[in-house]
């Protein structure tokens, strides 16, 4: 026991004296520190502004990320404790005195082990500390709990600890090789990202097995946590217990992983053997070699002792010697590096890397799509372009110093070359070895390609991406590294600086140093796509990358200067030599700044002279001046839009336009009107002009908002028109934030360049973290229902209720224009195409779009059974992209049947999708016009029958919205955003089934009920219920679907949609009726508005085709926010005299309600709940018994009798309520 | 082929005065420069060798001012410095052919010939596939000199080249080395005397920064001619005593026993024997005086 304490407290001063223990530990302190003290920095922060960044999921999750980066240090300080005796040879000292194994392996991993939980300490201490920082959000700072810090440290950190420090012990002290200890803590953690990337992948939605298996633990962490709300979150840790909703998963995780970690000092202390003779056996084999060669050559006789001469030879100094030295040089390094077994460990990794997520370029969000180049190599570099980095990092550091490293210096220096030779001969080095690692993630690449069957190998965007855009930024990386390890005279200081500047540029972008002239590297961000290549984003990058590299370079040229040559360490004479070398290298430094002057002055001149440079913050700051400024505007009377007639002139290539307008504006409101405002969010209005005196009252700077006063008041009842000149001009490019919508094919702009009347509250801030930084109090959210101002204002047009459109657009000779209504006229004129769209009389909401591009075009003509009113059916699409045209069309056709016959005739008589470029990724529904993404939906790929159709799902849902949002509007008032977005849904939903099935529905759905339950664990203010929802998209989209076809499924799909018939039909097109158009053709009486319908109409439909027992279904899924937890606890078969089999099941079912605080109180049960019976293995069920049954309490015994022998049986079997542990429903059946 | 160095000073930051005020005078052939470890052998070596920048003086090799010509100096330079590394997994004769293309040798025949003759000539033939990681110190010993010799330097400047070195590889590099040096100038530092003696018909002593003595062994050897007497002890007592009064150059112990050689102008008692006096007398004494100055 004493030589136990003597090792470990030997080992204790060793760590103590050493630097890197405190390094380790300060760098854990600045991590925690940053993670409490800035919410832009730690993994918590962003996520979402009401989880408290010390509160217990925070820190939680903390714990965990610094357990991943962890797994180096972990490594290094195992790792390295029972290496040191065999890399400093004390080993012949050590075991040939008397020591147990128990005191030397003992002493050893148990300091190491105190040494690692210390050092970890660092991350608690530095979140303590960073809870105090003066500027970090102290909304979201709870007062410490002493416990939530203790607790995930102990769970996660010292659990950790114990089983990889352990397992890397083993490893260190079984292999005893200094490569491999270096080598395992990186390896795991490269293995365990490239296995978290696989398995999210998969999308699986398995919590149990999954959470078990994860060894560092954010699977684990995820299933735990996956719906807890912010409640949750700021109150839960991590269960030991069965509770939560992954009961058991995280004890029987730490059960197994401790429970390796035993194993690994089991087996060390079997295997190590405590004898010089076992231990020099087993070493390194090179030393063996030397050992060898040195005895044959010392048995050898020396031939001749006489020297003979030797033969002379010419040495040749210029510029060919200059040239063949840099050759040789280069040569040598990257044979160095490549005879070197790291290289070829980063080459398979990097080719593993690539394979892998290569395999899933195919796969965005939850759809299979062709892997086409863009997202191929996304997949392949873009998850490696960090390698590249630590690489260029890596050899820098390596090639600087590895003359001195491997005491060659001497030789090396005094040889005839000039140090720039040698200096670019390392760059070079580095340059080959990155182009080597490129084409490798190339050839990765399209090979994954071939293998996903996709054959359209465009090798030319290939090496655009990878050698012209990665290569340079990569390099520009190594020139910065070299010059840091010149001048810092510490290879790991040196690896240390470059890292923190390499993490620091993305931080520095969170806190809002944008500026890319001032982020080291940085130029702004580019998206690649199909219909544009790299389009607008080659003059930004050129040029932003140009300026950096230049400087870089500018640092290079520095680097040479003071490269060290000879003995000399002496910061005075490296500056001496320095000064010597100036001359020579002058003209070099001097033209790598004037390029970066220049290419600087260039980018600026664009970025900050011809554009107006704003920052993310500078815009919130003008939106909340807006809001601060005119929100009291909002209920101003204003007149109301009701024609609008437009000539646009598209300049694609120029990504800019003009146009003029004219609007007819009609007081719909009972008093005369005597100022207009308009809200001009894009700055493209000029030349407003009404059609009697008026005079500007004022105008915000930016145009943003302007008052015009009218000499004549405009009475109520009357209308004027508008006139005013809308444009835009794209002038040089921007630092980041080019407007997505003009673009050289492609074109799409909407509404929003022409004047808004009135107050805009779209353009309010959302988020209440940035509310607070604004001082802006509360968002003012939709009003109640019964608001009756409110209620009369449309949803979507506040200030208008339907128009007449007619347009005249225009755009180059060889794209086509779109806006929405009917083509009239297509003519050529001075080289340009001409197009005139009108609606005629019809109305449509005041809401419409221009598009142009260089489509190709297909068109079909649908017509329903009756054959009466065809459809024109077409798609413009870029002819790369003809993949999903034909399901497009066939997804509209069903659609157009189903709605048809369900909900009402379809009130246009054609329907257009055009692609735009994926800069911006949606799908969105003008009047028969709908603009689709090429990121989503033309690249769609139906592998497997299980592959979710988005184009079809998409292209239904678009479609539906020409009934849900174009028919039927609801008022400005909370939940009518639902009478949109959950019907359209809910309409997709329909068409869907009747083509995949019922099925195909359950897997989808599983998927949407995942996404809804995450959803509510982002909510920043409170989850509505579907009925009164704000702005929430989750309640929407995914609980407004699941919610109404769970309905369908209860009362009947004809039921819910005879519902949705009879509201379409009684409120559809209000306030369409009481307006003067620009024809001056009168709708109805020139009346004042009436209501919007809201959503307590919708529910009141519904209501009426719904039977009283099944009502609480429309009140729990609509008024309130209900989850159920439904469980299977048992099933038992018996079988009968009669050959049949009489299953007993066990479950248990509960029902909560949650408030808008998130607290969850129980409700009575009274629900039917659907039971199952089944035959099958898991997740290949079929049905033998599939009843809805009513439950009245919280546990049940059922008996059912089936024909065949039981597999599985369970409740709510297909998760049609919300549950949030689905996968519990469901339970083998054992037999007696 | 001349080298002169002229009141060559070198003081490191922290305060170690290396050199001191050196001047000297090398010719063509082999120059030994002797002295104990730490006496400014390597630094002056060093600063020769154009890694080091001295604080004061000059030096000039035909004509070249080797502290700023530095490149020029180079490319007649052969260097072997007294500890030097190797890269991994690299072999001898291609790392040799390599820094024969560093070393100008641009005709790719005459490289190969040279590399084959030096890899010969330094016993590395049957070696010079093998990585030079796995050689042994005398290996590398020699292939230092075999890349010190590429080139046919006019300036070689070899750092304790015989250190570890067994005596078999001691002789041979010395023939080799001899063989070279008639008519290029070579600075060979050690703290062996016999090496010096061996080879070099002009010498140095330094100590301390300091350059002591200088002139050919034999002139060396002249000063102390008939002074130097040798006397076999039977105790350490005696040897106290006797250092007490007398100067002793040595001591070495012979069977057992200590016997010592003192410096005397005369005969200092009867049991005191007449000894030739060898290079090593010449160099303790020189370095124990200075010591005591």
């Amino acid at each position: 026991m004493n030589m136990f304490l003597e090792f470990f407290s030997f080992e204790l001063k060793f760590r103590a004296k050493s630097i890197s223990t405190y390094v380790y530990f300060l760098a854990w302190l600045a991590f925690g520190f940053f993670c409490t003290g800035s919410e832009s920095f730690g993994p918590v922060g962003f996520n979402n502004g009401k989880v408290l960044l010390n509160g217990p999921y925070a820190l939680a999750y903390n714990q965990l990320a610094a357990g991943l980066f962890g797994v180096i240090i972990i490594s290094a300080i195992f790792g390295t404790s029972i290496l040191r005796d065999f890399q400093r040879d004390t080993y012949q000292m050590l075991f040939t005195k008397p020591i147990s194994k128990f005191a030397y392996l003992g002493g050893r991993w148990a300091a190491s082990f105190v040494v690692c939980v210390l050092v970890f300490t660092g991350v608690s201490v530095g979140m303590w500390l960073g809870t105090y920082a003066p500027w970090t959000d102290h909304v979201r700072i709870a007062p410490n709990h002493l416990w939530w810090y203790v607790q995930p440290f102990l769970s996660l950190t010292v659990v950790q600890i114990f089983f990889l420090g352990s397992l890397f012990f083993a490893v260190a002290a079984l292999s005893r090789k200094l490569v491999v200890v270096y080598l395992q803590g990186v390896a795991v953690f490269m293995v365990y990202i490239i296995g978290i990337t696989v398995y999210g992948a998969t999308r699986s939605l398995e919590h149990f097995w999954s959470g078990i298996m994860d060894p560092v633990g954010f699977v684990l962490f995820d299933n735990i946590t996956r719906y807890w709300t912010v409640a949750e979150k700021n109150k839960l840790l991590v269960p030991w217990g069965f509770t939560g909703y992954s009961p058991g998963v995280f004890l029987y995780n730490r059960i197994l992983w401790a429970a390796i970690g035993l194993v690994s000092l089991g087996v060390v202390w079997r295997l190590f053997p405590m004898s010089v003779e076992a231990l020099t056996a087993r070493s390194q084999g090179k030393r063996a070699a030397k050992a060898r060669l040195a005895d044959a050559e010392d048995a050898r006789s020396i031939r001749n002792l006489v020297a003979a001469a030797l033969p002379r030879v010419r040495q040749v100094f210029g510029s060919g010697t200059t040239f063949a030295q840099y050759l040789a040089l280069t040569r040598m390094r990257v044979r160095m590096i490549t005879r070197e077994i790291p290289f070829w460990g980063i080459i398979a990794l990097l080719i593993v890397f690539a394979i892998n997520n290569g395999q899933f370029a195919g796969d965005v969000g939850d759809q299979n799509v062709w892997p086409v180049t863009y997202l191929m190599l996304q997949a392949v570099e873009g998850s490696a372009t960090l390698f590249f980095y630590i690489v260029a990092t890596l050899y820098a550091g390596e090639l600087v110093w590895r003359e001195r490293d491997n005491h060659f210096d001497g030789i090396h220096d005094a040889l005839p070359m000039h140090a720039t030779t040698d200096w670019l001969s390392k760059l070079s080095s580095i340059a080959v070895i990155e182009l080597v690692l490129l084409t490798v993630t190339g050839l990765v690449g399209m090979m994954m390609q071939t293998m996903a069957g996709y054959y359209h190998y465009e090798v030319l965007q290939y090496a655009k991406e990878l050698y012209l855009i990665t290569f340079p930024q990569v390099m520009g990386f190594a020139l910065l590294a070299m010059f840091v390890q010149t001048v810092v005279s510490n290879k790991f200081v040196g690896h240390g600086i470059v890292i923190a500047i390499f993490v620091m540029v993305p931080i520095l972008f969170n806190f809002g140093w944008e500026n890319s002239l001032y982020l080291p590297g940085a130029y702004p961000a580019y998206t690649y796509s199909d219909m544009n290549g790299y389009g607008y984003f080659v003059a930004p990058v050129f040029w932003g990358m140009t300026y950096w590299i230049a400087i870089f370079a500018f640092l290079g040229v520095v680097s040479i200067a003071f490269t060290q040559r000879g003995s000399e360490e002496s910061r005075a004479a490296r500056f001496r030599q320095a000064v010597a070398r100036a001359p020579r290298l002058a003209p070099a430094g001097l033209a790598c700044l004037l390029v970066a002057l220049g290419a600087g002055s260039w980018f600026y001149y664009n970025a900050h002279v011809l554009n107006d440079y704003r920052t993310a913050e500078d815009n919130r700051r003008i939106n909340a001046g807006y809001e601060r400024d005119f929100k009291k505007y909002e209920l101003l009377p204003q007149p109301k839009t009701t024609a609008v007639d437009a000539t646009i002139n598209i300049y694609p290539d120029r990504r800019s336009f003009d146009g003029t307008g004219r609007f007819t504006l009609q007081n719909k409101s009972d008093v005369p009107i005597t100022q207009v405002h308009l809200t001009d969010a894009q700055q493209t209005v000029s030349n407003v002009a009404f059609d009697r005196p008026f005079h500007l009252v004022s105008r915000a700077p930016r145009d943003l908002y302007s008052i015009y006063a009218l000499d004549q008041p405009l009475a109520a009842g009357d209308t004027m028109t508008l006139t005013f000149r809308v444009s835009w001009t794209t002038r040089g490019f921007r630092d980041g934030n080019e407007l997505a919508q003009y673009s050289p094919n492609g074109t799409f702009f909407d509404v929003g360049v022409f004047p808004t009347i009135g107050y805009d509250r779209n353009l309010e801030i959302g988020d209440p973290r940035r509310r607070r930084e604004e001082h802006l109090g509360p968002l003012v959210e939709l009003p109640p229902r019964t608001d009756s101002v409110y209620a009369k204002r449309n949803l979507f047009t506040p200030t208008s209720d339907w128009i007449t459109y007619h347009t005249v657009v225009s755009t180059s000779g060889d794209q086509i224009a779109i806006a929405p209504g009917y083509l009239q006229r297509q003519w050529k004129q001075n080289g340009r195409q001409y197009f005139e769209y009108s609606m005629g009389t019809q109305h449509i909401l005041n809401f419409y779009a221009y598009l142009s591009g260089k489509y190709a075009v297909r068109k079909e003509v649908y017509k329903d059974a009756t054959g009466v009113d065809p459809v024109n059916l077409e798609v413009y699409y870029d002819p790369q992209h003809a993949y999903d045209v034909d399901d497009m069309l066939a997804s509209a056709r069903a659609g157009l049947d189903y709605y048809q016959a369900r909900y009402s005739p379809y009130q246009f008589t054609q329907f257009r999708i055009m692609e735009f470029p994926r800069y911006r990724t949606f799908a969105q529904s003008f009047a028969n016009t709908v603009p689709f993404s090429e990121g989503i939906g033309f690249i769609t790929r139906l592998k497997k029958p299980t592959d979710v159709d988005l184009t079809w799902f998409v292209t239904a849902h678009e479609l539906g919205h020409q009934w849900w949002g174009h028919q039927l509007i609801g008022g400005e008032v909370e939940g009518s955003n639902m009478m949109s977005e959950t019907l359209a849904q809910y309409s997709a939903y329909m068409v869907m089934k009747h083509k995949y099935g019922k099925d195909y529905m359950h897997r989808v759905l599983k998927h949407f009920l995942d996404q809804y339950l995450r959803g509510r664990t982002g909510e920043v203010r409170h989850e509505p219920p579907l009925s009164q929802v704000q702005n929430e998209a989750y309640v929407w989209y995914q609980k407004g679907g699941q919610i109404m076809y769970t309905l369908a499924d209860y009362i009947g799909e004809d039921k819910v949609d005879l519902a949705l018939h009879n509201f379409l039909m009684a409120y559809r097109y209000a306030n369409a009726n009481n307006q003067v158009d620009a024809a001056d053709s009168t709708h109805g009486a020139r009346s004042r508005d009436t209501r919007y319908p809201d959503t307590r109409l919708l529910v009141e439909a519904l209501d009426a085709q719904t039977p009283p027992d099944l009502q609480y279904l429309i009140d729990d899924g609509f008024n309130r926010v209900v989850l159920y937890d439904d469980k299977a606890l048992a099933a038992t078969s018996t079988q009968l005299p009669n050959g049949k089999w009489q299953v007993t099941l066990d479950v248990q079912t509960r029902k909560v309600q949650v408030d808008s605080a998130g607290t969850e109180s129980p409700m009575p049960l009274d629900d039917y709940i659907e039971v199952g019976v089944f035959t099958g293995k898991s997740d290949e069920e079929k049905p033998l018994y599939m009843e809805k049954q009513k439950f009245t309490q919280e546990r049940s015994t059922i008996t059912i009798v089936v024909d065949q022998k039981p597999t599985r049986a369970g409740i709510d079997p297909y998760n049609k309520l919300i549950d949030r542990i689905s996968d519990d429903n469901m339970i083998d059946v054992t037999s007696k | 082929m001349a080298l002169t160095i002229t009141n060559l000073s070198k003081t490191y930051p922290n305060g170690v005065r290396a050199l001191k005020n050196v001047s000297l005078t090398v010719g063509s052939g082999m120059f030994g420069l002797l002295g104990p470890n730490g006496a400014g052998k390597s630094s002056l070596m060093r600063t020769v060798a154009t890694l080091q920048e001295p604080d004061a003086g000059a030096i000039q090799l035909d004509g070249i001012d080797v502290l700023k010509q530095k490149d020029d100096v180079r490319r007649v330079l052969g260097y072997l410095p007294q500890e030097f590394g190797v890269y991994p997994k690299m072999s001898a004769i291609d790392m040799l052919t390599h820094l024969a293309i560093l070393k100008g040798i641009t005709g790719a025949g005459e490289r190969k010939t040279m590399v084959e003759a030096l890899l010969q000539q330094t016993n590395l033939w049957d070696v010079r596939k093998k990585a030079l990681s796995t050689y042994s110190g005398g290996m590398k010993q020699r292939f230092g000199i075999a890349q010190a010799l590429l080139a046919n330097p006019r300036l070689i400047i070899v750092d304790e080249p015989t250190a570890g070195l067994d005596p078999a590889e001691r002789n041979r590099f010395l023939n080799l080395l001899s063989s070279i040096g008639r008519d290029v100038t070579v600075i060979l530092s050690t703290h062996i005397v016999d090496d010096v003696l061996e080879l070099c018909p002009r010498m140095a002593i330094i100590a301390q920064g300091e350059m002591l003595l200088e002139g050919s062994p034999s002139e060396c050897l002249a000063t102390l001619q008939g002074q130097i007497w040798s006397h076999v002890l039977s105790s350490d007592d005696e040897l106290k005593a006797i250092e007490a009064e007398l100067k002793v150059v040595s001591s070495h112990l012979v069977a057992g026993q200590h016997e010592i050689r003192v410096f005397a102008p005369t005969k200092p008692g009867p049991a005191y024997e007449s000894v030739p006096t060898e290079l090593e007398d010449v160099y303790f004494l020189t370095v124990a005086r200075h010591s005591v100055n």
